[in-house]
């Protein structure tokens, strides 16, 4: 993957450690189950299968 | 001669209409494939593609889902390849330009986009910064899969295993 600083975007993908996938910048969010769509803002996605409102974390992971 | 990698684990099946290319190391386990259509897409069976088993509309309908270049077609008679169009989004000639020798362009920068599969993987597209536990990448142009169920063996990236464990959400 080649680097090109022109094109940098701004969303950025954090994987957490032992925890959730944060989103945060420009980006579309879409939940294929329940059609519901987002853009942009900071989404904490569950990982770890636990959460018992998935698609989004709950700190179901601490337990 | 110089081997070409991006052609080392491709398989082709025909239905002698259309040939569907799979290439496994360029899957990300979105599952739109079987989802779709389990009567010829089904990753428990061997071989897991059965041309016979839908029309073959059917068969590119669900070609055209998968958002890498794991699954392309092309048209077995090469006239009908010349007038694809841009929606037939995985003819190998909007997919593989390898294969139709053409020259590789046309690729357009998209906004990133993140989508939760059912009962599957996130899988991100676009250009964006991938922070993987403190060890920063710029991802140009490209997709990741990353795991949701929590079993995959490959973290943080999805290697399929939500199938396997039957993870729901």
């Amino acid at each position: 993957m080649e680097e090109k600083r022109e094109n940098r975007t701004e969303a950025l993908i954090e994987v957490i450690e032992a925890g959730p996938l944060k989103i945060t910048g420009n980006f579309i969010f879409k939940d294929l189950k329940k059609g519901e769509e987002t853009s942009s803002g900071e989404i904490w996605l569950c990982r770890c299968g636990k959460s018992a409102n998935k698609p989004y974390c709950d700190g179901a992971h601490n337990k | 001669m110089e081997r070409d990698k991006s052609l080392s684990y491709e398989r082709k099946y025909t239905n002698g209409e259309i040939t569907v290319y799979w290439k496994q190391d360029a899957c990300i386990h979105a599952s739109y494939c079987y989802r779709e259509l389990i009567e010829v897409f089904d990753p428990g069976r061997r071989p897991w593609v059965d041309m016979k088993g839908a029309p073959v509309e059917r068969i590119i309908e669900t070609v055209n889902l998968c958002p890498t270049e794991a699954l392309t077609w092309k048209w077995n008679d090469d006239e009908k390849n010349n007038s694809v169009q841009p929606d037939q989004t995985n003819h190998i000639k909007f997919r593989r330009p390898e294969l139709m020798k053409q020259d590789p362009a046309n690729m357009k920068e998209n906004p990133v986009s993140v989508k939760v599969m059912v009962d599957g993987p996130i899988v991100v597209k676009g250009s964006f910064t991938l922070d993987n536990s403190g060890r920063k990448k710029e991802i140009i142009e490209s997709l990741i899969s990353i795991c949701r169920c929590g079993a995959s063996n490959h973290q943080p990236f999805c290697d399929g295993q939500h199938r396997k464990i039957g993870f729901t959400g």
